[in-house]
Formats: structure tokens, sequence, C-alpha cells
């Protein structure tokens, strides 16, 4: 079986700071062998932000017909899952709020409804990858943004534990992350060792 | 002059919690003799900031929609009440669309040093943030406070108060629960006096 993998680039910059650390990391990925990768571009994917109906609570089902039609179902039998998006304004770019929003209806499934989200054979193998990048230098600059990108994983049953992250901050122009001393060694290491830590998983199935 | 407040209500949901919590809040405005405004987020026409830092250069958005006069608007007021519930342990993407939009007023400030707000100026103009979540955790608002302060600085308003409630589940909704309504009623009526005194002290320069 192979290693399926669905990424979302957040950014509304193509081929931005982000995207490239996303890049970095797929590039890696790409190389081995039994991998299928999708990359969404999440300013082409109709993602509407969530309307706050609650209509999923009762429906398990969202009532908007978007691009998450699409999505739905790559989202919750994907064995890795990775969220770039950039920080603006202290909080990740509202294209990737809007999808993180949108997550409501597992949400319902997992806690109103209580439903399983994923199937069993997936449960507790789901690995999450958050890259992010700032312009801003602060040490501080992305705590905005990690509750709510563990939501986005938490819904999906992808557990604490099992999301990794990779945040630069300081990089502003388009290419900026290019000159960065450690960016890109983090992400390819990054990506190795995710795909490991999926291929032990899935090898030592009971 | 009166007071001039606008509310500005980034919840995808009409007449909800949060709304309701604006509502009273600028119930309290007008009785205290100010000027109250509403505006629905998701009734006007506006994108999420593209990323590209045009305005880096010029100052000005490219998008030409419904948030610049927006924008005109709110720098207009004494006092601007952004209000959002908690999604996603965060703002909602429609006012952090609308948030992220400012970067040209940003870009002002901070980049080409076109605008400069003085301490008078900031102390004369209020900002506060209102906001509902279901949950009760007490964490629960941290994460959207970030992106608030930066929207707050950028456009020249003193952070000066938050009008927040959770719980919301456990109340079934805002008009159940014990304090929160005549609070934000109580703030709208003080903040008017506030202001009315400050612009008593400092005469309107600009």
């Amino acid at each position: 079986m192979p290693i399926k993998v669905l990424a979302f680039a957040g950014s509304p910059r193509r081929g931005g700071n982000s995207e490239t650390l996303l890049d970095w990391v797929l590039d890696v990925i790409r190389k081995e062998p039994e991998v299928e990768i999708e990359k969404i571009h999440l300013d082409e994917a109709n993602v509407n932000p969530c309307r706050g109906c609650n209509a999923c609570e009762v429906l398990n089902k969202c009532v908007q017909r978007d691009g998450m039609d699409v999505l739905h179902d790559k989202i919750i039998t994907c064995h890795i899952l990775i969220l770039a998006a950039p920080i603006f304004c202290m909080g990740i770019n509202a294209q990737s709020k809007a999808l993180v929003d949108r997550f409501q209806v597992f949400r319902s499934r997992k806690y109103v409804l209580k439903l399983p989200v994923v199937s069993p054979e997936l449960k507790g193998k789901r690995q999450g990858i958050f890259l992010s990048t700032a312009g801003q230098d602060w040490d501080y600059v992305f705590d905005g943004a990690i509750p709510t990108v563990k939501c986005f994983f938490h819904v999906v049953d992808v557990r604490d534990r099992d999301t990794r992250y990779l945040m630069v901050k300081g990089v502003d122009e388009k290419g900026a992350i290019l000159s960065h001393p450690t960016a890109q060694h983090d992400a390819e290491k990054l990506a190795k060792d995710m795909i490991m830590k999926v291929r032990d998983l899935l090898e030592h199935e009971p | 002059m009166p007071v001039k407040v606008l509310g500005i209500s980034g919840s995808p949901h009409r007449h909800g919690n949060t709304e309701v919590l604006l509502d009273a809040f600028l119930a309290g405005v007008t009785e205290e003799g100010g000027e109250a405004d509403k505006v629905i987020l998701k009734d006007i026409e506006y994108s999420p900031c593209r990323g590209c830092n045009t305005c880096h250069k010029d100052g000005e958005c490219i998008v030409k929609d419904q948030a610049i006069p927006l924008f005109d608007r709110i720098l207009m007021m004494d006092c601007l009440a952004a209000a959002s519930p908690i999604y996603s342990m965060g703002i909602t993407a429609e006012l952090k669309g609308l948030i992220d939009r400012a970067q040209y007023i940003w870009a002002r400030k901070f980049i080409l040093k076109t605008l400069y707000f003085t301490d008078d100026h900031v102390r004369s103009h209020k900002g506060i943030f209102i906001s509902t979540a279901g949950l009760s955790w007490d964490n629960v608002f941290d994460a959207a406070f970030p992106a608030i302060t930066a929207f707050f600085n950028t456009i020249g308003f003193e952070y000066y108060d938050n009008i927040i409630a959770n719980e919301m589940d456990k109340y079934h909704g805002i008009r159940g629960h014990p304090t929160a309504l005549k609070e934000a009623h109580a703030k709208g009526r003080e903040v008017v006096r506030v202001l009315e005194a400050l612009k008593r002290d400092v005469p309107d320069t600009d």
C-alpha cells in the first residue's frame, strides 16, 4: 500500500517562503518508493469559510457544496497530512484559517455524533506536519497560530505527539527563505524522519 | 461631535452570540450619547490579502474592493469594536480576512513611514475585542489576542479592553450567561464617557 501524503499550500503567494518550505519536504518524500503525493493550492481549491450553522452536528456533513466535497475523503484517508501556511498579522492567513474552520464537520463527527473519523487501520498511525514562515523575527510570532493548528490535526485523528512543526521566522520577501541558514536542511530532515516513521508504523501492523 | 463607534461583526452567523454581545455594547454606546453603527462582514464583498507585498512599495492595496472604503471608515472612528466568535481557537476567517488586508496600512506605518499616529491619537482611539466561545477552557481566547493586538496597533487604536464570554455551550447561548450582556452594555457607556473626556482634554487635530 502506498503512503498517501496530502499537502496544503495555504499561501496566496505562489512559490513564496512557506510553499518553498513545503516543496523541500515533498521533494524528499517524492524520491521514496511507493508514495502518493497530492499538493493542493488552497487559493485555487474553492474552500469557503465555515458558516457557523452547526448543521454538521446533526447532518454529519457540511451544507456547503464547494471544494471541500473533493477534499473531504482525501483528508481522512492520507497517512501524512501537511499544512503550510504563512503568518499574516500574528495568525495563519485567512485562507488557511477558512480550511481549518471547515474541519468543524470532523469535530462534529468526533465529539457530537461520536462517530469514527478515520478507518480503524489508520487510527493512531496518521502523522501531521505544520510548516510556517513569518516576516517578523519575534520569538512569539507563531504563538497565535499553534492552538488553531492543533485543532486542525486533532479533529482528524492526527495526535499531538504525531505532529511535527517547522516554523521559520524573519523571512518576508519572496525567496528570503532560500538564504536561511538551516531551513532547507531542517525541512529535508523532517521529511526523512517522517517517512521512516510511517513506514515503520505500517510495516508493524498486527 | 458625538463619540463615533463602529462595531464590526465577523461572525458568519447573523444574530448569534457574538453579534448579540456586540449589540449590547452598541446599545450602551447609544444610551450614553455616542453614535453607533455596525458592519456585518459576511455581507460585504472583500477578498483575503494576496500576500503580494505590492503595498510595501507604494502603501496602496492592489485589491480594489469593499475592504478599502471600510478601512477609510474605520480610521474615522473614535472606537472600533471588532467582534468574532472563536472557531478552532482563533477568530473567524471573515475577520482574519479583513485584518490581513490592513497590511497596506501597516506598510505605510512601518515600511514607508508615511503614516504616524501620535500618542494622543492612539490614546483617544479605543479598540475593543468582543468574542464568545463554546468551550469552557480559560485559554480559549488566548490565540485570538495576538491578531487583534496587531490589528489595533496597525490602525492606531489603543487596545482598550475585551468583552468576552466563554462556556456558551453550557449557558445555551449568550442570553443564558449571567453577566456578559450587562457588562457589554456597561462597557459601551464607559467607553463613550472616557472618550468624551479625552476629546475635551485633547482637541481633535486629525
